[in-house]
């Protein structure tokens, strides 16, 4: 389980997330709704300890991320997907994928690179294994970015708007990945402004404003009377479905 | 042998001249790639003490002549510290020195070239710092630094010719001898320069093709 209580976090006078509960059990997949700037990719980059929080709690199955002991365990359990994919760029496919297993979990490296290239084909890039991140499409890179925190094999993927960067044809492609993997029953945060893909995959909605958390409903729930009934979500969906 | 004249002799004293040349050139070059990749460690690590004392030295060696330091090293320690210098261990020492100062600057900025994307896309999957360093940051480090590193390479080679003075039996020392025998500056002058030439094209065309090993994929950053 991932837990976040009361969780805030200011960059110098601005408070960015003020005071958030969310917790997130196995098997669950909750998007992270909000418009641009409340708070979303912060809150992913708190639990994977990408920055460090003022106040509260985070714990990933347990361990604490703000204690830098525990943070190591936290992040052998949370995969990270990027919204700009982040890649390295000097490497191939497979060794992008390998690097952490080889390196953190001491996965004897031909072993690792079996599984990346299984990893890959899952993916539909078996023949891009050996293609440098310069060499692939986006599309086909955020595809190796998922590859590369699924071979860690976590407990919880962590995805920040990982298909904003891509044109709509790509943008399927890697959707269809993740619902895939949700269906598999692996456990997601996923932040998105994809919302009628987020409703099609989710279990839950978490709906950010301005650094607070205003909505933490089930997925049927957020988009019937009771989500419209909250002014801001309403206007948040009605803006989102016009463009 | 009438005094004076050249002999078939001199060229193989030319050719040993370069010899000693790029043997000084080749090692303290290497001694000062450890030396200033070691104080960009230290300075990624941000070691207490340690960092301050290498970017003090580091900015004395660069703002100051190469030929003060090696009067320095050859004439200040024997009289200061009462121990022997060879020319060579003279040369040896302050060249790597200063060749160290400027790899350390440019491994700095290297290093400091390197995204916070790939930082974080190591930390992230619990790369600790020194796995981080080692497989994300050198590789990219190193391809943006060959270039500018190969620049000061060129440059140190010349720089070389300065420990003639000491007493060094170098390419220029070889050339200094020659033209007191010889009085024939403009010819003596021309070879010596010419070999430099050479070695400096030849040091210049190897960083090249390093460069474009190295660059062959990360041209490419980020998006
Ligand atoms: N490193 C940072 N330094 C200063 N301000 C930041 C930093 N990161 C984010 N912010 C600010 O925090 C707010 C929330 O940002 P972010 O979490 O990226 O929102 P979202 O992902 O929902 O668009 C924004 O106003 C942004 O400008
Ligand atoms: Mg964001």
């Amino acid at each position: 389980m991932i837990s976040v209580s009361g969780l805030r976090k200011s960059f110098g006078a601005a408070t960015v997330l003020d005071g958030v509960d969310l917790e997130i059990r196995q098997g669950e997949v909750v998007s992270v709704l909000g418009s641009s700037g409340s708070g979303k990719s912060t809150l992913i980059r708190c639990i994977n300890g990408l920055e460090k929080i003022d106040a509260g709690k985070i714990t990933v199955d347990g361990f604490d991320v703000s204690k830098p002991r525990e943070l190591s365990e936290a992040r052998k359990r949370s995969g990270t997907v990027f919204q700009l994919f982040n890649l390295y760029p000097h490497m191939t496919a497979v060794q992008n994928i390998a690097l952490a297993p080889v390196e953190v979990l001491k996965v004897p490296r031909k072993q690792a690179e079996t599984e990346a290239r299984e990893l890959l084909q899952s993916v539909g890039l078996t023949d891009r294994a050996d293609a440098y991140p310069s060499q692939l499409s986006g599309g086909q890179r955020q595809r190796v970015g998922i590859c590369r925190a699924l071979a860690m094999k976590p407990s919880y993927l962590l995805l920040d708007e990982v298909t904003s960067a891509l044109d709509p044809e790509m943008t399927s492609e890697v959707l269809s990945i993740l619902a895939k993997l949700a269906k598999g029953g692996t456990t997601m945060v996923f932040v998105t402004h994809e919302i009628e893909f987020a409703r099609s995959i989710s279990s839950r909605i978490a709906f950010l404003d301005k650094g607070t958390l205003i909505a933490d409903l089930p997925t049927e729930e957020f988009f019937s009377d009771k989500g419209m009934a909250l002014p801001r979500v309403a206007q948040f969906l009605s803006k989102m479905r016009k463009d | 042998m009438r005094y004076g004249d050249f002999t078939p002799f001199d060229i193989v004293l030319l050719l040993q001249g370069l010899g000693v040349s790029l043997a000084l050139f080749v090692s303290t070059a290497l001694i000062g790639l450890v030396i200033g990749t070691a104080w960009a460690v230290i300075r990624f690590y941000r070691v207490p003490v340690l960092m301050q004392i290498v970017t003090f030295v580091a900015e004395l060696l660069k703002n100051s002549p190469v030929l003060v330091q090696l009067f320095l090293v050859f004439f200040g320690l024997p009289a200061f510290f009462k121990i022997n210098v060879t020319p060579t261990e003279a040369a040896v020492i302050t060249l790597s020195g200063n060749s160290a100062a400027f790899i350390y600057v440019i491994a700095v900025s290297a290093i400091e070239s390197v995204g916070r994307d790939q930082i974080e896309a190591a930390r992230v999957f619990g790369l600790t710092r020194w796995q981080t360093l080692r497989w994300v940051i050198a590789p990219q480090a190193a391809a943006f630094a060959i270039g500018p590193l190969t620049g000061l390479l060129v440059n140190q080679l010349q720089v070389t010719s300065l420990i003639s003075v000491i007493g060094v039996m170098d390419l220029t020392k070889v050339g200094n001898i020659l033209n007191l025998r010889t009085l024939k500056p403009f010819l003596v002058w021309t070879a010596v320069g010419a070999l430099y030439y050479l070695t400096a094209k030849l040091v210049a065309y190897a960083g090249g093709r390093f460069e474009k090993r190295l660059r062959a994929h990360t041209a490419w950053r980020g998006l």
